[in-house]
């Protein structure tokens, strides 16, 4: 009986297990080993060059303001769709009519791809015709044509905007699912308490939401290692390097400028970001676990 | 506690007027004004005519309607293969990918194993890496084997990828198949496969009817695997025609419209139509994770 139990586990295991392990495991760990040649992309041959690459990442100034970059991405990912997701999702939670409309309002962007919610807002960014310097127009005095995705100023938060624009509606139904997990006669006690709306979303709900909170956060701050689809269409990290993220840094070093062996170790130091939130993440969930538990 | 006690003989009707409802109502509708006006841009952009564009009107409602974006870019047989190039990713490397979650997570529910725990995490971490971290070596493990400029390594690698959430998604669903049921089949004399397939999957249509929407629309949108591992126009998806068309119809913003709506057609429909399953998705995958 055992033994046939062992077999199966075998036989349904061994497919998932071996192409996980071949086309994802395999190539994270040779990364780690291409990080420390000189590899260039299509030359067979290429040599160690120990911690050379890793010094570079030193001295590299435009890996240092993909890095800063890529942290006002983070903290932006924090406050604008979690912030905005939490919001809508307060406000729809609270028994409105047409509830279940706005919720697939907010959610559609969700659906739609980074390259085409990019070129949407490329056109609302346009200097000249776009949605956003028409209004600006329609309410000054002068014609407002700012170029938004050209001045460095402007382009990296431009960007970071049209990515929350699509990452709210995750937000909201993940914050909207934790509000449905809250005891309906909780609600009903502030009701009869006689509290204002802002009085029981401060006071009850709020601390209530923490384990969604740490599962917005975690999950906002790891979509924003992976923003890159969204920036490629849209700036390209341009202008002048000004948007530039670590993802996108690691494409244009590796696949640009065909420096594969730097490129991994970019990849490398993304790698522990990632497991170093990943790992937080854990154990912040786990914390959030016992004290409701 | 003391003032509960204190106020709850306030009744209903002595509640004084709410002003609440109103106001979240009109917030919300502002609000979703908002977040619409961007897809509604690109919808009236696409039926209006060169012409009246080209007088500065892209924002506003068209005069007429103009169907001639849709016929010039449906007529052009270049998005006739990106589409068809997506669909042949698409199809196999979503079958392929709930397939093998399904195995994983059938295992990892009903027959765990010293150590099973931690081969799950480790293969469900993999879903919180950004791609990069893989890129590399994934091209020239692709090169080596003649499969760049191929749809292969795409469904390859969407396969591989769409492990994690699929294993996770199946595991907790087939937690929820009551083992008396499996105690029962195993009494009747079946085996373990034919326990997953005659008992557990027909309990978890819900399931593989969200990873199918949800495998599909990720799988469908990707642009960062067709960008790193396709060169030939006769192979490129259509996220990627997208981008390089967009320089062919560099100034005809209408075409352009028109290119985005047709290429999210797909995942719109299965937005509108499984919607339900697509929300649940999203959020076990988070929650759970």
């Amino acid at each position: 009986m055992d033994r046939s139990i062992a077999l199966w586990r075998t036989v349904f295991l061994i497919l998932p297990v071996s192409v996980f392990a071949v086309f994802v495991i395999w190539p994270l760990l040779s990364s780690f080993y291409y990080s420390f040649t000189n590899w260039n992309g299509f030359n067979p041959n290429y040599d160690f060059v120990g911690f050379d690459n890793f010094a570079k990442i030193y001295t590299d100034r435009l890996f240092a303001s993909a890095a800063i970059n890529t942290v006002i991405w983070m903290v932006a990912a924090i406050i604008l769709p979690t912030g905005l997701g939490l919001f809508l999702a307060l406000l729809i939670d609270s028994r409105v009519p047409g509830g279940t409309l706005f919720k697939s309002v907010f959610y559609l962007p969700i659906c739609l791809s980074a390259v085409v919610v990019g070129q949407v807002w490329v056109w609302i960014y346009q200097p000249d015709w776009g949605l956003l310097n028409t209004v600006l127009t329609y309410f000054s005095s002068e014609k407002i044509n700012y170029a938004w995705l050209a001045k460095p100023e402007s382009a990296l938060f431009s960007v970071i905007v049209a990515w929350s624009w699509q990452q709210t509606g995750l937000s909201m139904v993940i914050y909207l699912a934790g509000l449905t997990a809250i005891p309906s006669d909780l609600q009903e006690v502030c009701e009869l308490e006689g509290s204002s709306w802002w009085q029981k979303v401060r006071l009850v709900l709020l601390p209530l939401l923490a384990p969604a909170t740490v599962v917005v956060i975690a999950l906002s701050v790891i979509n924003s290692l992976k923003g890159f689809d969204i920036l490629f269409i849209m700036t390209e990290g341009g202008p002048f390097n000004s948007s530039d993220t670590l993802a996108m840094h690691m494409y244009n070093e590796s696949f640009r400028k065909y420096y594969m062996g730097y490129g991994s170790a970019i990849a490398v130091v993304l790698f522990l970001v990632a497991l170093a939130i990943i790992w937080l993440y854990f154990r912040q969930l786990r914390k959030v676990d016992e004290i409701y538990s | 506690m003391k003032s509960i006690a204190e106020s709850a003989d306030i009744s209903a009707s002595a509640r004084p007027f709410n002003p609440w409802p109103g106001t979240i109502f009109a917030c919300l509708s502002v609000l979703a004004l908002l977040f619409l006006a961007p897809t509604f841009g690109v919808l009236m952009s696409s039926i209006k005519s060169k012409r009246e564009i080209a007088f500065g009107q892209l924002w506003t409602m068209p005069s007429e309607l103009f169907l001639g974006n849709f016929a010039d870019v449906l007529s052009n047989p270049a998005v006739h293969q990106y589409l068809l190039n997506t669909f042949l990713v698409t199809a196999p490397a979503t079958a392929a990918s709930i397939t093998l979650g399904v195995l994983g997570g059938y295992v990892f529910a009903k027959l765990p194993f010293k150590g099973s725990d931690l081969l799950f995490l480790a293969l469900v971490s993999g879903m919180f890496f950004p791609p990069q971290v893989i890129l590399i070596p994934l091209f020239r493990l692709f090169n080596s084997m003649g499969l760049i400029d191929t749809l292969w390594p795409m469904i390859i690698v969407h396969t591989a990828m769409g492990i994690p959430i699929c294993t996770l998604l199946m595991r907790n669903f087939f937690a929820t198949v009551p083992n008396p049921l499996r105690e029962c089949a195993i009494i009747e004399g079946a085996n373990e496969w034919q326990i997953l397939v005659l008992v557990a999957l027909p309990l978890s249509l819900p399931a593989l009817a969200v990873l199918a929407t949800l495998q599909f629309t990720w799988i469908w949108n990707d642009f960062l695997w067709p960008l790193i591992f396709t060169q030939s126009d006769d192979k490129r998806t259509i996220m990627l025609g997208l981008v390089f068309m967009r320089g062919q119809y560099s100034v005809a913003w209408g075409i352009q419209g028109a290119m985005s709506l047709i290429a999210s057609l797909p995942t719109l429909l299965v937005f509108l139509f499984f919607q339900r399953y697509f929300i649940k998705g999203m959020t076990m995958g988070a929650v759970k994770g």
